[in-house]
């Protein structure tokens, strides 16, 4: 079947790279989960209004030490997975495979930290069931929390392609990196809301 | 050619027959899900669940008819399922991976039409057709139908992934990788239904904007998209085993869809 020549991995790296990084049909995940994202939000936001004082309250119960550290984890992360992303387009695999541990490793310190944080609340009387605010905070979190998980796997998939000479897919590492970098920006809104916004 | 003649050859000898049938029942299901649930029973968007006995009673009292009437219809129609879903696993069967994931499909998503759409059936049906019933036994079988109906998101959770994960490693083409990301949200909204278990008001309650509002955008987008997915699979189906050719140019494509194939 000639199609599969025509549509071999190398033709469809070079062809899809020219418009934006990785597949393009991640970006549409991109679109969506920021569509769907806008949604929890504004369910947030109108609850929020609606009963501001609670909120008010509640967040001042948040630590906002753990807040700025998860979001200084995620933010290294992807500045782990952009080197990651540039290593690997000069062919300097051994260095991208470095910036792809590196950007688990900061996963892995954001999950702790997340973990701890919802032990401490937790442990402070601040659950899920508590208040309106809570249920949003770990609504929110958790869900964050369950695309990290998954980023974990999708990292996985980098460091794969990354390993050998065989695989290397360029097209793959950086689809890969949209993901993560979707992760982190997904952060950064719910951060903003959930322990800054008053 | 005349429009009889068409049709006929259509039933008789069409190479596709059994997978536009099956696409057309999944249309006409569609629709008559949407309009039974929703028009004639109104048992969608659900009520609140943290109703008072009364106000459950009074609210079969609003829908016997309807109730009695749709579901009916519902258990008339409820078989239809069955061509569907093997659709549904035939793209997967038509993928390069293995069967495996086709038929985790089929089972998952037979099993789920039972709690899902018969037992909800049921009960709804229990509940409205003895207005004299103990009123608290009729806000049991609403806690029960509606329980039932939030209880299949589970399946449809790792039904999403089954097909994802198909997609992603699929070398055939069948459909394009997008659509398995999307079956990440829809996943993910699916699991956002697990709080309806704990809460009875918000908007994770199972009428929540959170667990029913937003899941039933993004389910009804990707229903719609994977059913235009399926007929562009259906038109560019070759019974082969390798990649599926592309979409042919539109004046060809009308012809591959019916009569054109009999030259």
């Amino acid at each position: 079947m000639t199609n599969l020549q025509e549509g071999s991995p190398t033709e469809a790296e070079r062809q899809a790279t020219r418009f934006v990084p990785g597949q393009p049909d991640m970006w549409v995940f991109v679109l969506f989960e920021s569509l769907l994202f806008t949604g929890y939000f504004s369910v947030y936001l109108v609850g929020r209004i609606q009963n501001r004082e609670l909120y008010l309250q509640s967040q001042a119960a948040l630590d906002l030490r753990f807040g700025v550290f998860n979001t200084i984890a995620l933010l290294l992360s992807s500045w782990a997975i952009a080197r990651c992303v540039q290593a690997s387009r000069e062919g300097a695999y051994r260095d991208a495979l470095r910036d792809a541990f590196l950007t688990i490793g900061f996963g892995v310190a954001f999950l702790v930290s997340k973990v701890l944080e919802w032990g401490k609340e937790i442990r402070l009387g601040n659950t899920f069931t508590s208040n309106e605010f809570f249920q949003h905070f770990f609504f929110l979190t958790s869900i964050h929390l369950l695309h990290l998980l998954i980023g974990f796997i999708v990292m996985g998939v980098a460091v794969y392609q990354l390993w050998s000479p065989a695989r290397r897919s360029q097209l793959l590492v950086e689809t890969c990196a949209t993901y993560w970098h979707t992760v982190d920006f997904l952060w950064v809104l719910i951060f903003a809301l959930l322990y800054v916004v008053r | 050619m005349s429009l009889l003649r068409r049709v006929l050859w259509n039933v008789r000898d069409h190479p596709k027959r059994e997978l536009w049938f099956a696409w057309w029942v999944m249309v006409i299901f569609y629709q008559l899900y949407g309009v039974l649930f929703f028009l004639v029973t109104r048992v969608q968007p659900p009520p609140s669940p943290a109703w008072s006995t009364p106000m459950v009673v009074q609210w079969f009292d609003a829908r016997h008819y309807g109730i009695l009437a749709g579901f009916g219809i519902v258990f008339l129609i409820s078989g239809l399922c069955a061509p569907m879903n093997a659709l549904l696993a035939y793209s997967m069967r038509r993928m390069s991976v293995s069967q495996i994931f086709g038929y985790s499909y089929l089972v998952m998503y037979s099993l789920s039409a039972i709690p899902g759409m018969l037992v909800m059936a049921i009960a709804m049906t229990a509940g409205a057709m003895r207005p004299d019933r103990d009123p608290e036994m009729i806000r049991w079988l609403y806690d029960f139908a509606f329980l039932s109906f939030s209880g299949t998101m589970g399946v449809f959770m790792i039904g999403s992934l089954v097909w994802l994960v198909a997609i992603l490693l699929d070398k055939n083409d069948v459909f394009p990788k997008w659509f398995g990301y999307l079956g990440l949200c829809n996943a993910l909204t699916e699991f956002v239904v697990a709080p309806a278990w704990i809460f009875q008001r918000g908007v994770f309650a199972w009428n929540g904007a959170i667990a029913w509002w937003i899941n039933m955008v993004v389910f009804v987008t990707y229903t719609a998209c994977f059913i235009v997915l399926l007929r562009r699979m259906i038109v560019r189906e070759d019974f082969g085993t390798g990649r599926l050719p592309d979409l042919p140019p539109k004046p060809e494509r009308s012809e591959a869809d019916s009569v054109g194939a009999m030259q």
